[in-house]
């Protein structure tokens, strides 16, 4: 068990006693990627996704990849609650696995630490406790705390009263801060959707135009009213693309069209097609986002989708096709299919056209693919790469 | 990369344990069927994933997404984990196997070496029939592509 990785995982709880935590993290987590969501939002067959990984999806596939009922980007919608348990999980996910982890590594230990009541706790998570038990959060201690003050009798001092008081500070300040909310003399920006002091709105809106707004911390975060509240009007204002049907585009009218979006133009068409399929999905993904990126942003995103799926990808070794590469050994590759030529031979030989004819029907009829087999042709490239070759392909060049 | 990777150390249904997954190039899972077809009983099978150095990646101009390549392999009968290719009709017998949902056109991304393992089994679990495909003979000897190039024909609605 490898902890080299400081990528978040759900494996992370199976060996704490909050295994069950596992699965539940599982559940908030993008089943294409398989990180946690990234603006989620949920098909009309009612399956959640990443904004960009179903957008990705779908305009490849046009169908849903859980249940592959077919589907389209438009009918895609923000899934808000999905989004805020995630939010909250993620915070406190590191406190609730560092206990677990502890709790772990001492019944590890033999559980020899002094301390009477935890051996009881982890019994209970063994058998049928689907969560664990609430004292692990802090906030539920606060609450015992805050009950003992009003418990609290004569007989305790006054400083201990007063302890228990700031204990409870924290608390009773947030609480007030949800429901002033509206009263933070914070407005929404429209462009990025931050929070910002009434009086700089104005400086903040014109970096924003600009497109590349500096980053500050949202200034509040999630509260049940923060995703609805200003989310719903203010999103129109960033416009999402429309899918276009590139066949009715001649390349010079999509190079434009591309050119007008702030994209590259370079490349064959089948290229444009792909890094304008991209962008829209990069852009439309982020009009689903709780914090927009900036358009630079967008722009880098899409400089590194050309690096390495666009039109500066190298091709993967299986692509190569060994026959033309340039150190192409012909007595190697003869010898090492010498059997496969005679029996392409043999077969050419023996086959008149009408019965070479005459297979073909069989390809369709039988689940057999080797029914390809006896094509009476020289070996064509795809056809021919030796078995071999798959397990120690290393890009030749 | 390491999305795959998360899989690695899930907890795994009944029936499949992971063999060997170091890396991202290739994994090897045993997979025994659990209930009782008389023709899988007491045997473990293995199979072996090869994922491309693009996984899951597909190559342009294709879906979005890859399959790795799936397919049987044999332990012979005298080693201490002797692995035999399971008998089916739609699995050759030198281990590739004919499944849609194994190729281009029938993968999905939300599909994890779990998931294929799984369905792997209940193709397994599902048959009857003590044969290999039509054709396997002539198969084995003469292919020499690479599992993705091979063009199946899914035709067999019952598996």
């Amino acid at each position: 068990m490898e902890q080299s990785f400081e990528l978040a995982d759900s494996t992370d709880w199976i060996d704490t006693p909050l295994n069950l935590l596992g699965p539940l993290e599982s559940s908030l987590r993008c089943q294409i990627c398989k990180d946690f969501f990234t603006s989620p939002v949920i098909t009309s067959c009612c399956h959640t996704f990443c904004s960009l990984c179903i957008r990705r999806c779908l305009s490849s596939d046009h169908k849903c990849p859980v249940c592959r009922q077919a589907d389209q980007e438009l009918k895609l919608r923000r899934n808000w609650t999905v989004e805020e348990l995630l939010e909250n999980f993620k915070k406190a996910r590191p406190s609730v696995l560092g206990l677990a982890r502890k709790e772990a590594a001492r019944i590890k230990n033999g559980g020899d630490d002094s301390s009477e009541p935890s051996p009881k706790k982890r019994k209970v998570n063994h058998l049928d406790e689907p969560e664990p038990p609430a004292a692990l959060s802090p906030r539920r201690v606060r609450t015992r705390s805050r009950g003992a003050k009003v418990q609290a009798d004569p007989t305790h001092g006054q400083e201990e009263i007063e302890e228990s008081d700031v204990a409870i500070e924290p608390e009773v300040i947030e609480d007030s801060q949800d429901e002033d909310y509206s009263d933070d003399g914070l407005v929404p920006c429209p462009i990025c959707n931050r929070r910002v002091r009434q009086d700089t709105i104005n400086t903040h809106l014109d970096t924003c135009l600009a497109g590349d707004s500096p980053k500050p911390p949202p200034v509040k975060s999630s509260t049940a009213f923060g995703y609805r509240h200003p989310q719903g009007s203010e999103l129109k204002k960033l416009e999402r693309l429309p899918a276009i049907n590139y066949s009715l585009f001649k390349e010079h009218a999509l190079r434009k069209k591309m050119r007008d979006l702030g994209i590259s133009d370079a490349g064959p068409k089948p290229l444009l097609q792909r890094r304008h399929t991209e962008w829209m999905n990069l852009w439309n993904a982020n009009c689903d986002s709780k914090n927009p990126k900036s358009k630079s942003q967008l722009a880098r995103e899409l400089d590194t989708w050309e690096r390495t799926q666009g039109g500066n990808a190298v091709p993967s070794a299986p692509e190569r096709n060994p026959v033309t590469s340039k150190d192409f050994n012909a007595a190697q590759w003869s010898a090492n299919h010498n059997d496969e030529f005679k029996l392409l031979i043999a077969n050419a030989r023996k086959k008149s056209d009408a019965q070479v004819r005459s297979t073909i029907p069989r390809v369709s009829e039988s689940s057999n693919a080797a029914a390809e087999i006896p094509s009476p042709t020289v070996p064509s490239p795809h056809f021919g790469t030796p078995a071999a070759d798959q397990n120690d392909s290393t890009p030749s060049g | 990369m390491a999305t795959g990777f998360a899989h690695k150390r899930l907890s795994l249904p009944q029936g499949i344990s992971i063999v060997k997954a170091d890396d991202l190039k290739e994994w090897q899972m045993d997979i025994k069927v659990l209930d009782e077809n008389p023709l899988y009983m007491n045997k473990t099978f293995r199979l072996k994933f090869t994922f491309s150095d693009r996984y899951p990646i597909a190559n342009p101009g294709f879906t979005y997404s890859e399959p790795p390549e799936v397919q049987f392999i044999q332990v012979p009968d005298n080693s201490d984990t002797p692995r035999p290719i399971p008998m089916h009709p739609h699995i050759y017998s030198n281990g590739i196997i004919c499944l849609d949902l194994l190729g281009r056109s029938g993968w999905s991304p939300v599909q994890t070496a779990e998931s294929v393992c799984m369905s792997i089994q209940s193709m397994l679990t599902a048959n009857t029939k003590d044969e290999r495909p039509p054709g396997d003979k002539e198969f084995i000897t003469h292919n020499r592509r690479r599992i993705r190039d091979i063009n199946f024909v899914y035709e067999d609605d019952d598996v």
